[in-house]
């Protein structure tokens, strides 16, 4: 919630690279990430972002950490719930090439018009004019720190 | 907490019923009210594992660099269109 404008702010999309630091164990992004719920700001997994983040990393503390995620009180999982969305996401996948994981982002980000929170911003700079409206990214750096 | 036992009407998925139902046939657990006590108390240490994970990563991080973190990210927010 904004302070100064009384407006809701939108879900945050966690994406992919967000998951990946939380299954790693990323002490930096998970306190933000705690901060943020702790703030009331709504994330949003996408399912498909979580079973990526769980493959990549395969330790039973990477899935107890995305549990966790799941678990915060302002974290709401974005399930593939039907044959419908299981249509659009291999539209979606079609249209930007992306990986069913990133994908599910997309699809989630695009059908909510919510910006998607990410360590990987030129990832989806490259991605964000693919579909008939552009994504919004919202980018996890810290300031000082150079880029690689 | 009381330590006496609560009495609770559940419904459960047939293939979880038939299982709790083995285990008591086949010895491994004294009953069904057993069978559910002990998933909820391996959900129970499940969950608290999660949390005090996350509560190390708190301690752990850098909060000067975690407030950067946040700053840049409130900075992109507010630039964003209104919905």
């Amino acid at each position: 919630m904004s302070e100064d404008s009384g407006a809701t702010a939108p879900p945050y999309i966690v994406d992919l690279s967000v998951a990946v630091a939380v299954a790693r164990f990323d002490d930096s992004v998970m306190t933000l990430i705690q901060g943020y719920d702790a703030r009331g700001q709504s994330l949003v997994l996408p399912v498909l972002a979580l079973t990526g983040a769980s493959l990549d990393v395969r330790t039973e503390d990477a899935d107890d950490l995305l549990e966790g995620l799941e678990r915060l009180g302002n974290a709401e999982v974005a399930p593939l719930r039907d044959a419908e969305q299981a249509a659009r996401l291999a539209a979606v996948i079609a249209r930007t090439g992306l990986d069913p994981w990133d994908a599910h982002v997309a699809a989630v980000a695009d059908a909510a018009v919510c910006p998607i929170l990410t360590l990987d911003a030129p990832k989806w700079r490259q991605h964000s004019g693919d579909l008939d409206e552009p994504l919004h990214i919202i980018e996890i750096a810290d300031p000082d720190e150079p880029r690689d | 907490m009381s330590d006496r036992k609560a009495r609770l009407t559940i419904t459960v998925d047939p293939h979880l019923s038939a299982y709790a139902e083995h285990l008591v046939e086949t010895g491994k657990a004294p009953s069904v009210s057993a069978v559910f006590n002990d998933a909820m108390e391996a959900r129970i240490q499940r969950e608290r594992r999660q949390r005090r994970l996350w509560k190390e990563a708190a301690e752990r991080a850098d909060p000067a660099k975690v407030a950067r973190m946040m700053a840049h990210v409130d900075a992109q927010a507010a630039a964003l269109p209104k919905r």
